[in-house]
């Protein structure tokens, strides 16, 4: 096969895993899925190695492949998985992520050949445990988390397994979202199955093995080539969370040594904090994810996105720390370990390639829940992840209110919410004065409330960065740490960061501030013109 | 309209760099073609000395002229140059900044630098005033103006956006708002969310409603230098624009609603496709354009080109209807590389005009779409652009051996690779556009069209299946051709929820015939009969997106109507998204009706054949691996009865044509080429 073939194979696999996202969005139920975005599809080679990825969430893409061989290996057999069967689990000891992540993968075959495997994960809107959103911020072990579905075949031969189904709508609280967003996420592999079918009918089963191995060949030698362009060396940083929302004011150390040696890196992870109680805990295959995106993103373009940049990369994590916990920790709350994981590895990439990297952005996934009771008992979830703004870069100001870093979700339409639910957004703005300064700024976080119209609501947060801001670089300045108060009869309350169904009557409004990014460049070197608009545009 | 007995009608489009003009004379039937260079601070006066060009060389005086139709891409050069007014958004206090938060999502994953989302209207002029409406369209807070006005005037606006939330569902905070700004600014534009765009998610609603108004004073004062122009030399024809719809409008509803006519510059191209699909007897085509840069795809089925609810331009939403058109980056300019890991790509960078192409020796060193079809022969580096430009057939060797050299291929084989590359992303364009509707390529023929789409037109078809390609006739100026045959079109919407089911019939109905009166009476302004057609958007309980579910000319429906309805939304759904959910609720969220006045549709005579010899000779072409001797065709000298085989060339003077192997081509109706392939 020449260079051509293999890349008209690869950009098909990359059609393939944009029109399975384009089914997913479109038939979708659930705001988190619809409106949040908060799934992502991808396309794998016959032994479960990661493909070709849509433009979603860098936190699953490089993880779902994980995902994936730890199925194969220890729970279906290749062998015993059938052309027509989905197997689906959430469980993050049996490769998955946190418990509300449920992924599906289907194997392609072609002549009785397994040629690739599809696969496509949604954050679901409530999975069960003890607050609803299933992101309880006091777990202190896995069951308390929610529904955990181990590897099982969701359909065989083609045949939907009914009582699994019954099981799954029997222990979570919308039901009918969830079920739906299943639905749009089986819909998705079947359309991912029959591009990649299309596709081997043309070439045939052995060609389309050869292309696999050569496409993850060839983004191994683009990456080994970007790290070889880095200078070789080790370099550390350090940065934390505030605490697991248990042992309040502990905060919990993420410290990685980076390695460069040629062409290959070694990233030790060996000094980060024990694994802790709360569900502030990561599994392996979630902190790789943002050990792979800091380096995919650092080492720039020019290669195709794959496992097969993963080759160059070796992580050190011993079993029991927060970036390798063990069952049963609580791990709802991974993503905050990944944000912080991947500004502490940025932290250390600055040192390496100082013109490339980034200050930090505000490495947190504010995520609220609402249940909302009606007098008549009529309950409805409302699962929302906010954003802050991108750290400055090298040569320019971070951008105001930016997805960054590990997630990548929209926000849901206040029309929307206010249209389906009884309550109401009071207020949503760009939150000036919370940007790091710098030479370059960094972008605003902002603020946003929430007013709750039903007789009672149940609110839960799971956040971080209250305590440790994001840092600045090169003498810029760290950005302003997050806020989150109750605002109830004229008084402002403080709430914690990591709260669980707290009550809320009718008429109380919770009000939310995000962090900005750091600054890049000392403060003295700004441009006066560029702070006089910052001043006539209010950002300061 | 009352009848107008001035023969001559003129279509008129005007690009970047010419302003195509096609006139059909009613007096003798034919369709004639002229081009003048466009004049891009005023395009106006580009389309007067074309026209007046046009009546002196083919025999027509100005007052001759009973209508211009007219597509402009003035407002997208607006937006895309930033030339637009000062603008002012007023939103509901505490929302001021929707327009800038966006809706965040990123879409280069992996970048470390971004740039910010764009934005029209900055923070330092965005105001808030005291209101509230409620999703149902009951008041929560009194619309209380304050001292917005006094801000406003400090501001010193050219144009004002108004976007509160929910006035989709009750515009009376909205309406009061500008009934006040009126009262101070009699002459300031204002531009209303709940007139503009009524349809629910305020972050794509205040997007849409801000382009329009900083658009407003930039396409009036073209309407006025353009009015100015109507008038000389007794040149006074009715004017109608081109809309995003692919449909026109007259002059006074652009000048309210300019943010319709965005993204018209793909219906120029859609009307052609639909004009075509009519002359041909082919109801189903999907329609590609390639030029220098990009590759278009849209998509006819059953003779109506499809429309979609939601477009985009530079980065902002527009929630306005607009002919359905895939982009990809993708055109002769396109270059190829071998990347990192020896990848060989092409595109989406593109050598662009300067320094463009190797083979236009003005200093690009890399090699392009358009170096690999010469090298491989199918241009003619004597007759490019009909021979008024000389390729550099050595340097486009070169640089092909340098590209070959990376990749460890002989040039011939780096130059074929390129094009297959090419061909087959063009061909994932086309299959993403019929797959996403659950279309199937063998059902569909391929119309290939812009200066480069008919060298890769058959191998494109080759790559999905397609069994017909059809070549137009002019394919350089196939959109003035398409503009020709327009219709008046308006499209009214409003968004409300209803679940699927008898009670809401009342609901549906009230609805329907407000909207149906409003269309009528928009088309009746124009003088014209309206004919109505009515779409609903909709979706499963709990879904966020909507399909477009056409109900015919539905003005009173009954139970049965509806069920019609419902059944046809499930089949949709199905033939989309491979599956159905029959038992589940349905909802209706938006009703749509358009509104079409038929302009009278003269028709043309067949073109006429040049008086010399339909073969210009032979030469060589590379393509599968070897070298083959292809007969090289004159266009203008085709006659009914010549049969093409491929490999061949058909050459004309602003595009060539390559008919691959196993195609055969004929001279068909209205004077375009009909390749078929041959049966296996």
């Amino acid at each position: 096969m020449t260079p051509v073939d293999i890349e008209v194979i690869r950009n098909a696999l990359t059609a393939a895993a944009a029109e399975m996202d384009v089914t997913i969005w479109r038939t979708s139920r659930s705001t988190i899925v619809r409106e949040l975005l908060d799934y992502s599809t991808a396309v794998f080679d016959a032994d479960g190695w990661n493909l070709a990825q849509s433009a979603r969430i860098p936190q699953h893409l490089n993880s779902m492949s994980a995902a994936l061989r730890t199925l194969l290996e220890r729970f279906v057999p290749a062998a015993e998985w059938g052309a027509d069967d989905v197997v689906i689990t959430n469980d993050p000891y049996c490769g998955g992520q946190h418990l509300p992540d449920i992924l599906a993968f289907r194997a392609v075959y072609h002549d009785g050949v397994r040629i690739a495997f599809v696969g496509a994960l949604c954050h679901h809107i409530d999975v069960g445990g003890l607050a609803a959103g299933s992101y309880a911020s006091k777990a202190t072990e896995i069951f308390q988390e929610g529904l955990r579905i181990p590897p099982v075949k969701l359909i065989e031969n083609g045949v939907r397994n009914d009582a699994v189904w019954r099981i799954i709508g029997q222990n979570i609280r919308k039901p009918d979202l969830l079920l739906g967003d299943l639905t749009s996420q089986i819909a998705s592999l079947e359309m991912g199955r029959a591009a990649i079918a299309r596709l081997a009918t043309r070439y045939g089963a052995p060609a389309m093995l050869e292309a696999s191995r050569r496409i993850l060949d060839m983004s191994e030698a683009g990456m080994r080539a970007a790290i070889a362009a880095m200078p070789d060396g080790s370099y550390e940083f350090a940065d934390q969370l505030d605490d697991d929302g248990i042992d309040f004011g502990k905060p919990i150390h993420l410290r990685v040594k980076l390695t460069i040696a040629g062409d290959s890196a070694t990233v030790d992870l060996s000094a980060c904090s024990p694994q802790v109680q709360g569900p502030t805990n990561a599994t392996l295959a979630s902190s790789n994810s943002a050990v792979m995106f800091a380096l995919m993103s650092a080492a720039g373009t020019g290669f195709a996105m794959n496992a097969g940049c993963y080759r160059p990369i070796t992580v050190i994590a011993p079993e029991g720390l927060v970036v390798n916990a063990r069952a049963p920790a609580p791990v709802a709350h991974r993503v905050a370990i990944t944000h912080r994981l991947l500004n502490a590895m940025y932290g250390a990439l600055h040192q390496a390639v100082p013109e490339r990297i980034p200050a930090a952005y505000y490495g947190c996934s504010y995520v609220t829940t609402f249940q909302t009771i009606r007098d008549d008992g009529r309950r409805d979830v409302l699962v929302e992840i906010e954003i802050g703004g991108s750290g400055a870069a090298p040569h320019k100001d971070g951008v105001n209110a930016y997805a960054s870093g590990m997630h990548n979700n929209s926000n849901i339409p206040i029309e929307m919410i206010e249209a389906q639910m009884p309550l109401s957004i009071t207020r949503y703005a760009l939150l000036p004065g919370t940007a790091g300064d710098g030479q370059f700024r960094g972008g605003l976080g902002l603020v946003r409330e929430w007013r709750m119209d039903a007789a009672r609501c149940l609110f839960t947060s799971n956040m971080d960065r209250f305590h440790s801001a994001p840092y600045g670089l090169a003498g810029g300045g760290a950005a302003a740490p997050g806020k989150q108060m109750l605002l109830r009869d004229g008084q402002a309350t403080d709430i914690p960061p990591k709260s669980d169904n707290i009550p809320l009557v009718q008429g109380d409004i919770l009000r939310l501030e995000t962090s900005g990014g750091g600054g890049f460049g000392a403060p003295t070197a700004r441009d006066t013109t560029t702070r006089e608009t910052d001043r006539r545009m209010g950002y300061v | 309209m009352q009848a107008d007995t001035r023969p001559v009608r003129i279509a008129v489009d005007i690009g970047g760099t010419f302003t195509d003009l096609q006139i059909l004379d009613a007096r003798h039937g034919r369709v004639v073609a002229w081009k003048t260079p466009t004049t891009p601070a005023d395009p106006s006066e580009g389309l007067m000395t074309g026209v007046r060009e046009a009546a002196a060389r083919f025999g027509f005086a100005l007052s001759d002229v009973g209508l211009l139709l007219h597509g402009t891409t003035i407002a997208t050069n607006a937006v895309l140059e930033r030339k637009l007014a000062r603008g002012v958004l007023i939103t509901t206090a505490g929302f001021e900044d929707v327009l800038e938060i966006t809706r965040h999502v990123r879409r280069d994953i992996y970048g470390l630098a971004p740039d910010p989302f764009p934005c029209l209207i900055p923070r330092d002029r965005r105001l808030g005033v005291r209101e509230r409406m409620r999703a149902d369209g009951s008041v929560e807070v009194a619309l209380n103006i304050g001292d917005t006005l006094a801000r406003l005037a400090a501001l010193q606006p050219e144009a004002v956006a108004v976007c509160l939330l929910h006035a989709y569902a009750n515009a009376a905070h909205e309406r009061a708002l500008r009934d006040a700004i009126a009262a101070a600014h009699p002459d300031l534009p204002v531009s209303l969310s709940s007139e503009i765009s009524p349809e629910i998610r305020e972050y794509e609603r205040s997007s849409t409603v801000v382009l329009n108004a900083v658009l407003v004073p930039v396409v009036r004062a073209y309407m006025q230098r353009l009015s100015a122009r109507l008038g000389q030399d007794g040149f006074s024809p009715r004017v109608f624009l081109v809309q995003s719809n692919g449909g026109v409008c007259g002059l006074d509803m652009a000048g309210e609603q300019p943010a319709r006519l965005l993204l018209s510059g793909p219906s120029g191209g859609a009307l052609a496709a639909s004009r075509i699909a009519l002359e041909l007897g082919r109801p189903n085509l999907v329609a590609v354009d390639m030029g220098g840069t990009s590759y278009d795809v849209s998509v006819v089925q059953d003779g109506a080109v499809s429309i979609i609810t939601q477009g985009e331009i530079d980065g902002l939403p527009v929630r306005l209807p607009m002919v359905e058109m895939r982009t990809i980056g993708a055109g002769g300019g396109s270059l190829a590389r071998v990347q990192a890991g020896g990848r060989l790509t092409v595109g989406p960078e593109s050598a662009g005009a300067r320094p463009g192409p190797v083979a236009y020796g003005r200093g690009g060193t890399e090699p392009t779409v358009t170096d690999a079809n010469l090298f491989t022969g199918r241009l003619d580096a004597e007759f490019f652009l009909g021979g008024a430009m000389k390729l550099d057939m050595g340097a486009t060797r070169a640089s092909l051996e340098r590209l070959g050299a990376a990749l460890g291929l002989s040039a011939e084989d780096a130059a074929d690779g390129v094009l297959t590359l090419t061909n087959a992303n063009l061909a994932a364009a086309v299959r993403l556009s019929l797959f996403e509707k659950g279309l199937h390529p063998k059902d569909f023929a391929l119309l290939s069209f812009g200066g480069a789409g008919g060298l890769h037109a058959t191998e494109v078809a080759d790559e999905m299946g397609i069994t017909e390609v059809i070549f137009p006739r002019e394919p350089g100026t196939l959109s003035a051709y398409g503009i020709m045959f327009s219709d008046l079109k308006q499209d009214i919407a409003r968004s409300r929820l209803f679940t699927l089911g008898d009670a809401a019939l009342p609901g549906i109905n009230a609805l329907l015939s407000e909207l149906r009166a409003e269309a009528t009476a928009r088309l009746a302004r124009e003088g014209m009969t309206a004919e109505l057609s009515v779409g609903v958007d909709m979706r499963y309980h709990g879904q966020a997106f909507e399909l477009l579910v056409p109900w015919g000319d539905v003005s009173a429906p009954d139970a049965t109507a509806l069920a019609q309805l419902a059944a046809r939304f499930h089949a949709q759904h199905k033939q989309r998204f491979s599956y159905a959910a029959e038992n589940e609720a349905v909802e209706i969220v938006t009703l749509r009706v358009t509104a079409t006045g038929r302009l009278p549709r003269p028709e043309p005579t067949p073109p006429t054949r040049a008086d010399r010899a339909a073969v210009k000779g032979t030469r060589r072409i590379h393509a599968h691996g070897a070298w083959h001797q292809a007969v090289i065709w004159d266009r203008e000298a085709l006659g009914a009865d010549d049969i093409i085989e491929g490999p061949a060339i058909i050459e004309e003077a602003f595009a060539t044509h390559s008919i691959a192997r196993g195609w055969t081509a004929r001279l068909g109706a209205a004077g375009a080429i009909i390749a078929k392939r041959d049966a296996p």
